[in-house]
């Protein structure tokens, strides 16, 4: 009898157990499969809502029956926006103020159980962040007043903001963050200078190591939204077409050659595209409004056959601006990092100055020489270095100091002086085939005569890398 | 109650106890394991290794498989039957073509590579490159009538024009056999280029071409090349060379049906570059070579690759009867690549010598010519084309399976299974990690690509691990490294777990380092997985001879010429003892270069080291004998000035014997027994 009374007892306990554990996670009901949604409710004027003084909103949407399952998860924030969601479905990124006087900071929303915390927390604006594969958000450092002298530098930081690194030094501003497939960092790098408005994809490895052109839009054109890249090696992204006046359309890219597979999805359709999110189906979820009297909305689009679906969501009072999904998906590759803090400086090498490809020669009239190289730092030069016969030469640069190179003949005329900014991270190995190449150009396979010598110093002035304290932020 | 405390003590006495072996031996086991793969927090499981990298015995017969792995296939006239060179099964396995279903397996010879049907269909030749000969089989009976004698490691095969001679590629020893089909003997022996596997005869029935894999020996600086041998069929003479610049790994060949064009596959390595990234291309190339077929035709070269996306490990290449499409199996990154060859004839009539020279390390290029990337299994090797060229049949060698794909549709129809075993073992894991290019940072190369075979590349990289053009090395055999630790020439790694660990992926793959399960595959493969070819070149009867028997003399003395006594530190023997010719130890042995941080060198192991030229941790020593007479002048590689030249190539004949450590085991176990017996 006693033993029978145990039994009862017992399987009341594992009931009452298993009742409690049913009950509450009913009441956690899972986001997989919802959509998150930047919201504006006045007219946007800015690309980057950041900038903006139009107050925006995250909300949750159940895609499959939207009226009444909208569901807003950054209320008490002035303004909210740039959702990403972790590759677990976990965990959402988004940048938001509290008062509409505050600085924009990162915040992290657990979707399992809608806590928030805020992750960084200086008295700049940081914003756009993305997951990284070794548990790090890579974001954008902001600044109000942003010129070509101050930039948008990147940063890295643990996810509760604590050990943050710079890792681009260039002073270009990055925004609109993406971590490609193969684990790299891809950033829309909108710098203004004085003759024209770069509108370039740069990607680089999240150590900020590796940096370079990954994509340029047609002369005119302009990339308006973040970039999407899909498991088969497809990328979108929203762009208007040169002179703009034909609204914004979605662009596909090939990974595989991004520099040449631009397809424009959606010239035959009118009217303006904000964002373009994939689904694991293949289809796209868009952001797209018929003309400028309607308010942005979201739909779906087939790119294979450049369909635009049904809408799927809309607000009478709201601009739907951004679009994410919480799915789990294959997390990027965890790429390893060759930069190394103890050591101030890092390595350059140009196989050939002088290497011009077969249709550079052809639309050039740069056929001249170059005999040297002339290294211009941000504030003054930094020293000429002489080339090698083969046109090679190989540097040892301060580490994370911004430069760019113009080649010089030997009169010492200025025969080039278009390269980019460039910086090396410290310990980094960088190389290039030349100035004028073609992006997609390889090396040739022969030893360039400037690695027979050891690097010269970069300022050429200094005999003696001192060390050198880096400064993050 | 009495009870109860004494079971309770004896309780406590065992969980004591058990807690004082628990904690020191965890302690050892986590100090053990951290050593073993130099990092702390590699899962602490003793099966990983303990199990996993027996390579004989019962137990690692339980653990392993035979697979069958097919590497190389052959369609009848009529398309009814594929014939699949099994090479780890030493087989030829026969499957009907219309039911995709396995026949029979013929057993042939050692390591079969190729197999080529008589003109008459009635006769299928298999080349077995561990056995040096080739199985001639009776198709009607399914039986090997005879087998022909060859040089070393035979591989590529095909017929004269006529059908009465086979020409026999040999790998190892770099020549082909020209053997009469009649007699069944090898008239003569024609020197080819280096390390050749495929061959070829050309539509219009005049000329073999002959793809080689090594480079040409040349001093670390000197341009890549690659020869092409042409062999005249009429007079079964040598027609001349042709050179692959700047690219090796030449594995097949292929002729447009007009004649007009050859194709072969090839890899473009980077090694004379530092390497300081992987981006942009900068460590391997991949692509093909067009040898024109017209007078003073020339031979351009175009890659398969793409910015983002290398196209690792080209191996065999088919072009279909109507000559539009020519199919590229990627061994590296399990898919077939399909060229469109009008596009090719168009891309290259246009361009001129400057532009060629340039698409040649263009990655953007293979846009105009590339029209689909088709999927496969792991490790596609041979293609073969049906008759009528609606089918490709596709080894797809670490799946055990042929994959059928519709040349028009350029998708895959169907898969035969060819019947191995359907568990994947550790190290058939490690072996499929090894192959495939998906570790390195977007699929560059594979850990075969600078290993083919298994083995070595033949060439001389800057790895530029802190500086640029300093620390030249020269990529080392995989063969049977299981004991002859420690690795690199530097050697700084004392297992292949650290090998392959993080720094691997650091300054090698540049990409996510392996999972440790994965790891431990790669490894359990790398040490179980890897055996030395017999050296039937210098071996073959393990009698060795007179002069090579002075040489081993030589070899092992420890007074020289004048009577002085060799120290025992620069005695050969000191450094190389049998069955690895290395005493695993560290040593100076004068080769440290300007440009060499100052360090000691890894005693290298010697079994079969005839075919891992060039020497010494630069590659220096184009040959054995360069090793002493260009590089140790002061005797510090072993006293070996007072030798004279006929004693030198002795001691050298006597190196060239060497062979796998198996062989001095038994020869261990032979005189042991032949003791015990006296």
């Amino acid at each position: 009898m006693k033993r029978k009374s145990s039994i009862s007892t017992l399987l009341i306990f594992f009931s009452f157990s298993f009742s409690s554990v049913f009950l509450s996670s009913c009441g956690k009901k899972s986001l997989e499969g919802m959509m998150i949604c930047t919201e504006v409710s006045g007219k946007i004027q800015q690309q980057n809502l950041w900038k903006s003084d139009t107050p925006s909103r995250i909300v949750a949407v159940d895609p499959t029956q939207p009226e009444g399952s909208i569901k807003a998860l950054t209320e008490g924030y002035y303004s909210a926006h740039s959702p990403e969601i972790s590759w677990d479905g976990k965990s959402l990124l988004f940048t938001a103020k509290q008062k509409q006087n505050d600085e924009w900071h990162i915040y992290e929303m657990n979707l399992d159980n809608f806590k928030i915390k805020q992750v960084t927390s200086s008295d700049v604006n940081c914003s756009n962040a993305v997951h990284l594969p070794n548990g790090r958000f890579v974001f954008g450092l902001l600044t109000s007043k942003d010129s070509v002298k101050t930039g948008h530098p990147l940063f890295t930081c643990n996810p509760d903001g604590s050990d943050p690194k710079q890792i681009t030094y260039n002073r270009n501003a990055y925004s609109a963050l993406t971590v490609l497939n193969d684990g790299r960092v891809l950033a829309l790098d909108k710098t203004s200078s004085s003759d024209k408005q770069k509108n370039i994809l740069m990607v680089m490895r999240p150590d900020g190591t590796k940096a370079e052109l990954f994509y340029e839009g047609p002369a005119g054109s302009n990339l308006i939204s973040k970039v999407s890249e899909t498991t088969n090696g497809n990328i979108f992204f929203v762009e208007s077409g040169p002179g703009s006046q034909d609204g914004t359309d979605i662009t596909s890219i090939s990974y595989n050659r991004p520099l040449h597979s631009r397809v424009n999805l959606t010239s035959e359709i009118k009217g303006d595209f904000q964002s373009v999110f994939p689904m694991p189906s293949g289809k796209l979820l868009v952001s797209y409004r018929s003309s400028e009297t309607e308010r942005y909305s979201v739909y779906e689009f087939d790119p294979e056959n450049k369909v635009l679906g049904k809408p799927v969501y809309s607000s009478s009072d709201y601009d739907v601006c951004e679009i994410a999904v919480v799915h789990q998906h294959v997390r990027p590759k965890k790429l390893p990092s060759e930069v190394d803090f103890g050591v101030k400086t890092g390595l350059l090498l140009c196989q050939d100055i002088n290497f011009l490809d077969p249709d550079f020669i052809k639309n050039s009239q740069v056929l001249q020489k170059a005999v040297a190289i002339e290294i211009m730092g941000t504030d003054s030069a930094m020293g000429v270095v002489p080339v090698e016969k083969d046109g090679s030469f190989y540097l040892k640069v301060i580490a994370d100091t911004p430069f760019h190179i113009r080649t010089l003949d030997e009169n010492g005329k200025i025969l080039n002086h278009s390269c980019e900014w460039i910086w090396i991270r410290p310990n980094e190995r960088r190389g290039c085939v030349g100035c004028h190449e073609d992006h997609e150009q390889t090396p040739e396979n022969r030893v360039p005569l400037a690695v027979k010598n050891l690097p010269v110093n970069v300022p050429v002035h200094i005999e003696k890398i001192k060390e050198k304290k880096i400064s993050l932020e | 109650m009495k009870i109860s405390t004494k079971k309770i003590w004896i309780l406590g006495i065992l969980v004591a106890l058990g807690l004082t072996i628990y904690f020191p031996g965890h302690q050892f086991a986590r100090a053990h394991v951290n050593y073993q793969t130099g990092v702390e927090d590699h899962p602490l499981s003793c099966l990983n290794c303990h199990l996993y990298i027996l390579s004989t015995g019962p137990i690692a017969k339980m653990v392993n498989e035979d697979y069958y792995s097919p590497i190389n296939l052959a369609v009848s006239k009529d398309g009814s039957r594929l014939y699949v060179v099994a090479q780890e099964g030493n087989a030829l396995i026969t499957v009907d073509a219309n039911q995709n279903k396995v026949i029979n397996k013929i057993g042939v010879g050692e390591l079969p590579h190729s197999v080529v049907l008589s003109n008459d269909g009635k006769n299928a030749y298999v080349s077995n490159q561990w056995s040096d000969n080739v199985s001639v089989i009776d198709l009607s009976t399914s039986k090997v009538v005879d087998t022909l004698q060859t040089a070393n490691g035979p591989a590529g095969l095909a017929l004269s024009a006529d059908g009465k001679v086979l020409y026999a590629v040999n790998t190892y020893s770099s020549n082909v056999s020209v053997i009469d089909l009649e007699t069944g003997e090898e008239q003569k022996r024609l020197e080819v280029g280096n390390n050749p596997t495929g061959i070829k005869l050309s539509p219009e029935k005049k000329l073999l071409f002959v793809t080689s894999r090594r480079a040409i020996i040349a001093p670390y600086g000197d341009p890549v090349k690659t020869e092409m041998t042409l062999i005249n069929d009429s007079s079964r003479r040598i027609e001349g060379f042709k050179t692959l610049e700047s690219a090796h790994i030449a594995e097949n060949v292929a002729f447009t049906p007009s004649g007009d064009i050859a194709v072969v596959t090839l890899v473009r390595p980077k090694n004379l570059v530092p390497s300081i990234q992987v981006e942009r291309g900068f460590m391997m190339n991949h692509g093909i070579g067009i040898f024109e077929q017209k007078k003073d035709g020339r031979i351009i070269q175009l890659l398969l690759d793409e910015p983002n996306a290398y196209y690792a490990d080209p191996f065999d290449v088919v072009i279909t009867p109507d000559g539009k499409k020519a199919f590229v199996s990627n061994a590296g990154v399990d898919c077939i690549s399909v060229l469109d060859m009008d596009s090719i004839r168009a891309l290259i009539t246009v361009s001129t010598p400057e532009m060629l020279n340039s698409y040649a390390n263009n990655l953007g290029v293979s846009s105009r010519y590339v029209v689909k990337r088709i999927p496969t299994g792991s490790n596609p090797k041979g293609l073969a084309l049906s008759p009528d060229g609606k089918k490709l049949y596709v080894a797809e060698q670490l799946q055990d399976r042929i994959a059928v794909i519709n040349t028009e549709s350029m998708e895959t129809i169907s898969t035969i299974d060819l019947g191995g075993p359907k568990k994947i073992t550790v190290s058939r894991r490690g072996r499929i990690l090894f192959a495939n290019a998906g570790h390195t940072f977007q699929n560059q190369y594979s850990c075969y690509t600078c290993h083919p075979d298994y083995h070595e590349d033949g060439l001389v990289y800057n790895m530029a691990s802190k500086e640029m053009g300093r620390n030249l090395t020269n990529t080392q055999s995989l063969r049977d490294i299981s004991k002859t630790a420690p690795f690199k020439w530097n050697g700084k790694n004392q297992t292949v777990y650290k090998q392959d660990g993080i720094r691997f992926s650091t300054v090698l793959t540049r990409t996510e380092q392996f999972s440790y399960p994965d790891l431990d595959a790669i490894t359990s493969f790398i040490l179980t997985g890897i055996f030395y070819p017999p050296n039937l070149q210098y071996n073959p009867t393990r009698e060795l001879t007179e002069a090579q028997l002075r040489g081993k003399a030589i070899f092992e003395r420890t007074v020289d010429n004048t009577g002085k006594e060799i120290p025992p530190e620069n005695r050969c023997i000191t450094c190389h003892p049998a069955p690895y010719f290395t005493n695993r130890k560290l040593a100076d042995v004068g080769t440290l270069a300007a440009t060499d941080d100052s360090i000691l060198f890894d005693v290298p192991h010697l079994n079969n080291i005839y075919a891992s030229s060039p020497y010494l941790h630069d590659g220096r020593a184009a040959t054995l004998e360069e090793i002493w007479t260009k590089f140790s002048p002061y005797d510090k590689h072993g006293v070996a000035n007072d030798l004279s030249k006929i004693e030198l190539n002795e001691m050298i004949e006597y190196l060239k014997t060497l062979s796998s450590p198996d062989y001095y085991e038994s020869l261990k176990k032979e005189i042991h027994t032949e003791n015990t017996s006296n």
